[in-house]
């Protein structure tokens, strides 16, 4: 009877809960394990339901809804969809943003990091961070009103007129913009000032967190302020400054709003970049609330799959390259 | 970095478990929904929670009449959401709302909850608005704006259409003598809504009526269409009315269109029309009630009528009505079914909700129309009892 008591499932369970409990440290590595499986399942279970959501479009449109035709049509009235225009629309736009953002950004976390006076640079990173906090539809707002004629038309009036001349680059910067700068020239810039501040900041971290020893050393045999950032610190941070710009560029390609307010949502035919134009992300916010028939709201969820898996290919494509440099880094 | 980032985490992790621990006790005082069935002759003020979502359209006078509401039924607390009309549609399907707004009418949905009911409200005015310039500067070498223009029904259409590009078309010339040799030899701009509305829904019914080219090209008018300027190069889309208004306002020489009450409370130059009569009208009330007079047996038995393009001597043509949609035997709780129809009554028949609505430029219903509506009201029921009065 005695013997039975103490081998009593209920018995056991207790002192095995209350052993495992004992530190605290299994139920924590639980916790943690549940919450970064969250993650896991999260993307999962977008994925499927895209995909799973978007099959009837898939098959009703087919591999049409993808050919790579600027001057290609979208309209749900009568289930004519494609969806080239929105995706280069996102990449260009994207892009811009990307070429113009990584060099400032670098040599802003350059200085902040290196070259900075000390009492300039809380207030300097104070502000780069407060510019990374502003709300997306503040600077849509600022663009309509200020930066777009202000800056942006007058720009463009000058790419027309010198870029928009020569006959390679003639497709990409024929003119005229729209004097408004409703164009996806102006989403290209006001992406870049949005992703700025994120890669300036990210890659200070990178910078700061570089051994004090590894600039000494290189100081130590000579090499000048420029040869020891040139040659030391960007080659020791390259895998987190390509951490920073994924960051970056994720932001530009998925960004909405601001988009949404600056490049003038036109199924415009041409490549231009003073040209209105389209993005998916905007194209899945104007229209989904509300749409005309079921193959239309499938066709934007086919859109919203198109978007997720550019970025992810994207996401791929950066990662294989930190993974790359941090080896050549390592071997070399 | 990542130190300081799981600090922020857990900060922002202990405040929002601090916060929702704190939620609910907040909440537990007064409980809304205990009288289930009890109809009691005075209820507690704001014991009466009733929410609505849906058109965006009608939203500004709307937002009025909830508030007004208040102090006529201190009972009832009313929110109203302007959400879009799809997710209003959605949301009565749904039932999560006790009476949902729309501009477009309903389709598939009575599959799912059959009792649906249309009932139109107000009706809107759809306004082409411009930014023009004249070519000729007045004597102290200022540019000139023009403030009045004609437009026919074609030849909006064929603006649309990017038929017409130009200002200085002769087929706008022709319309408009006073600005003989003054239209500019500018490219017409073209905006349109970007984000699928009632407002593009209103606007495109009516092209299509306009001109039977744009009916075959386009289609038969949609909250989203494939705008054939934009193909064009001339085109641009915005995001909601404000977006519409400010895109034409900073582009010269273009045009968009907006509802009336929009324009009107932006003092923004909006186009007369030539209507289908021949004659040329202004957006206000009086046209608006003209409009609706044509269509005044146009309803079905769901109240749903498309009333653009009317053909009365003084009909604007770009008119569309706003909807309320409730269920009318299938609502849960009796007390807010009452006060649900009490409501919708009170919008149509006060003479300060219905001044308030023309105030800001919407059309009230004729006597014909609104007794359609009253009598629908009366014909509620819940849980097989007719709603008392």
């Amino acid at each position: 009877m005695e013997i039975k008591d103490i081998f009593t499932p209920q018995k056991d369970l207790h002192r095995w809960i209350s052993k495992v409990t004992q530190h605290g440290d299994r139920p924590w590595n639980f916790l943690l394990l549940f919450v970064s499986s969250l993650v896991i399942l999260l993307i999962i279970s977008i994925c499927f339901l895209l995909w799973h959501d978007s099959a009837s479009a898939r098959t009703q449109l087919g591999w049409n809804f993808l050919t790579p035709l600027l001057d290609a049509n979208w309209n749900p009235q009568n289930g004519n969809m494609q969806a080239w225009p929105f995706i280069y629309g996102t990449l260009i736009t994207a892009l811009i943003a990307f070429i113009i953002a990584f060099p400032i950004s670098i040599g802003i976390s350059i200085f902040l990091a290196e070259l900075c006076p000390e009492w300039l640079r809380y207030p300097l990173s104070w502000m780069i961070e407060l510019l990374a906090a502003i709300p997306s539809v503040i600077y849509g707002i600022w663009g309509i009103f200020v930066f777009l004629p202000q800056v942006v038309t007058p720009i463009g009036n000058v790419l027309a007129g010198t870029l928009g001349k020569i006959s390679l680059l003639q497709p990409f910067f024929i003119g005229p913009i729209p004097e408004s700068g409703l164009s996806r020239l102006a989403a290209g810039l006001i992406l870049a000032i949005m992703i700025i501040p994120t890669i300036a900041a990210v890659s200070r971290d990178v910078f700061l967190a570089i051994p004090k020893a590894q600039r000494e050393a290189s100081f130590a045999l000579g090499a000048t302020q420029w040869e020891t950032i040139w040659k030391v610190l960007i080659p020791y941070g390259s895998s987190g400054i390509l951490g920073a710009s994924i960051l970056g560029l994720g932001r530009a390609l998925g960004e909405t709003m601001a988009v949404t307010m600056v490049i003038g949502n036109s199924l415009e035919g041409s490549a231009s970049l003073l040209r209105p134009g389209y993005t998916m992300a905007s194209l899945i916010a104007n229209q989904f609330q509300d749409t005309v028939s079921i193959l239309h709201s499938d066709a934007l969820i086919e859109i919203a799959l198109i978007l997720f898996v550019v970025t992810l290919l994207l996401n791929t494509i950066a990662r294989l390259l930190v993974w790359q440099t941090s080896r050549k880094f390592l071997k070399g | 970095m990542l130190k300081k980032l799981l600090n922020i985490g857990l900060v922002v992790l202990t405040g929002g478990l601090i916060l929702s621990a704190c939620a609910p006790a907040e909440k537990a005082v007064p409980s809304a929904s205990t009288q289930e069935t009890l109809v009691e002759p005075t209820l507690a003020p704001g014991s009466v929670q009733l929410i609505a979502q849906g058109a965006t359209f009608p939203l500004p006078v709307y937002d009025v009449w909830t508030k007004s509401f208040q102090f006529v039924d201190p009972s009832v607390n009313l929110t109203y959401a302007g959400t879009g009309s799809g997710a209003g549609k959605k949301a009565i399907v749904d039932g999560t709302v006790d009476f949902a707004g729309s501009d477009s009418v309903l389709k598939d949905e009575y599959k799912t909850v059959a009792d649906l009911q249309m009932l139109p409200m107000l009706a809107g005015a759809v306004v082409p608005i411009f930014n023009l310039q004249s070519i000729e500067k007045d004597a102290s070498g200022n540019v000139v704006i023009i403030k009045e223009l004609v437009l026919d029904r074609q030849t909006l259409a064929d603006i649309y259409q990017a038929k017409i590009t130009k200002w200085n078309d002769p087929a706008i010339a022709i319309l408009n003598p006073t600005l003989n040799g003054k239209l500019p030899d500018a490219t017409i701009t073209v905006v349109h809504r970007a984000d699928s509305s009632g407002t593009t829904e209103i606007f495109t019914k009516a092209l299509a009526s306009f001109s039977a080219d744009w009916l075959a090209k386009v289609g038969p008018g949609a909250s989203t269409v494939q705008w054939p300027a934009d193909k064009n190069g001339n085109g641009i889309g915005s995001k909601g009315n404000p977006g519409v208004a400010v895109a034409v306002q900073t582009t010269t020489n273009s045009i968009g269109y907006v509802e009336l009450a929009y324009a009107k409370s932006n003092s923004i130059p909006f186009a007369q029309l030539i209507n289908k009569a021949g004659k040329t009208v202004k957006a206000d009330p009086a046209s608006l009630a003209s409009a609706m007079g044509d269509f005044t047996n146009a309803f079905d038995d769901r109240l749903n009528a498309t009333i653009v393009d009317g053909s009365g001597a003084g009909s604007w043509p770009i008119t569309g009505y706003t909807y309320l949609i409730v269920r009318t035997q299938s609502m849960k709780d009796c007390v807010k079914a009452q006060k649900v129809v009490e409501y919708i009554k009170w919008t149509l028949t006060d003479a300060r909700a219905g001044k308030i609505a023309s105030d800001l430029g919407y059309g009230l219903l004729p006597q014909a129309i609104l007794d359609k509506v009253i009598d629908k009201l009366n014909t509620i029921t819940c849980k097989g009892a007719a709603i008392s009065k």
